[in-house]
């Protein structure tokens, strides 16, 4: 028998996933243009890129676990089809956000 | 010892992405006998990724400035300031769809058409990203050995 629900996690973490993604290319994107920002990422932790990094996955975990958390504890209700859709889009938008920047920014 | 630490962190990279593959394969004739190879199975990329990721990341904080100097003043500086600066930062996607790719396959793939396609769009993004990553990482190698080649002339 066919069975179309996945786990309230698979869905939190999922949307999470395709967030993340995009913020981690806008991220880039402000420390590349700000120096500011940079000095700022590079104090926390002693370099700019372990900051960036423990940023993205502190905002991954927040936001799945916030999504599981939504609706009454229930989590977020979406097609698995349309979460598939958002994840891809959320990758191919970062991809293309950090691999065009820098083909541009230099 | 810094180019031992590099192959192991090519190794791992390597292994994540053999591992995406084999479970493509696999999630395409997901049923009951496979399930929890599925599992093992991801667990084991998303281990791989980490073991990656931690490696290459300590080797790029610690090591990586002296090899960054050379390669910025060889023939190849794109090889740093295009191939370094995507990877150092496609990284970080890969990293978090590997860790989502167990609690996907934690579903009824046997049973779950949609879940079936889920985990395959997941994995043929880690097999497509992880080898595009391998060939920075390989842009990166060859800026330092032109650089170096062009300073013995």
């Amino acid at each position: 028998m066919e069975n179309t629900g996945v786990s309230k996690y698979t869905i939190s973490f999922g949307l999470s996933l395709a967030l993340c993604s995009v913020l981690n290319a806008l991220l880039v994107v402000t420390k590349e243009k700000s120096r500011s920002v940079t000095s700022a990422l590079q104090r926390i932790t002693g370099h700019q890129w372990v900051t960036h990094v423990i940023i993205v996955l502190v905002l991954f975990l927040f936001f799945g676990w916030l999504f599981a958390k939504s609706n009454q504890g229930q989590g977020m209700k979406l097609a698995v089809n349309r979460l598939t859709e958002i994840i891809l889009a959320g990758i191919v938008a970062g991809g293309l956000i950090i691999t065009g920047f820098y083909l541009v920014a230099d | 010892m810094n180019e031992i630490i590099l192959m192991f962190h090519v190794l791992f990279g390597a292994g994540c992405v053999i591992t995406a593959v084999w479970l493509f394969v696999d999630v395409l004739h997901a049923d009951a006998a496979n399930r929890a190879r599925i599992r093992r199975l991801s667990w084991a990329a998303a281990a791989f990724m980490w073991c990656a990721f931690l490696i290459g990341g300590y080797w790029y904080v610690v090591d990586y400035p002296a090899d960054k100097a050379i390669i910025l003043h060889g023939p190849w500086p794109f090889a740093h300031s295009y191939f370094m600066e995507t990877k150092e930062h496609l990284v970080i996607m890969l990293l978090l769809l590997t860790s989502f790719l167990p609690v996907a396959t934690a579903n009824n793939l046997a049973v779950n058409r949609e879940a079936r396609r889920l985990v395959l769009w997941v994995l043929a993004g880690i097999a497509l990203l992880g080898l595009m990553i391998e060939g920075d990482g390989a842009m990166i190698a060859m800026g330092v050995k032109v650089a170096l080649l062009a300073g013995q002339h």
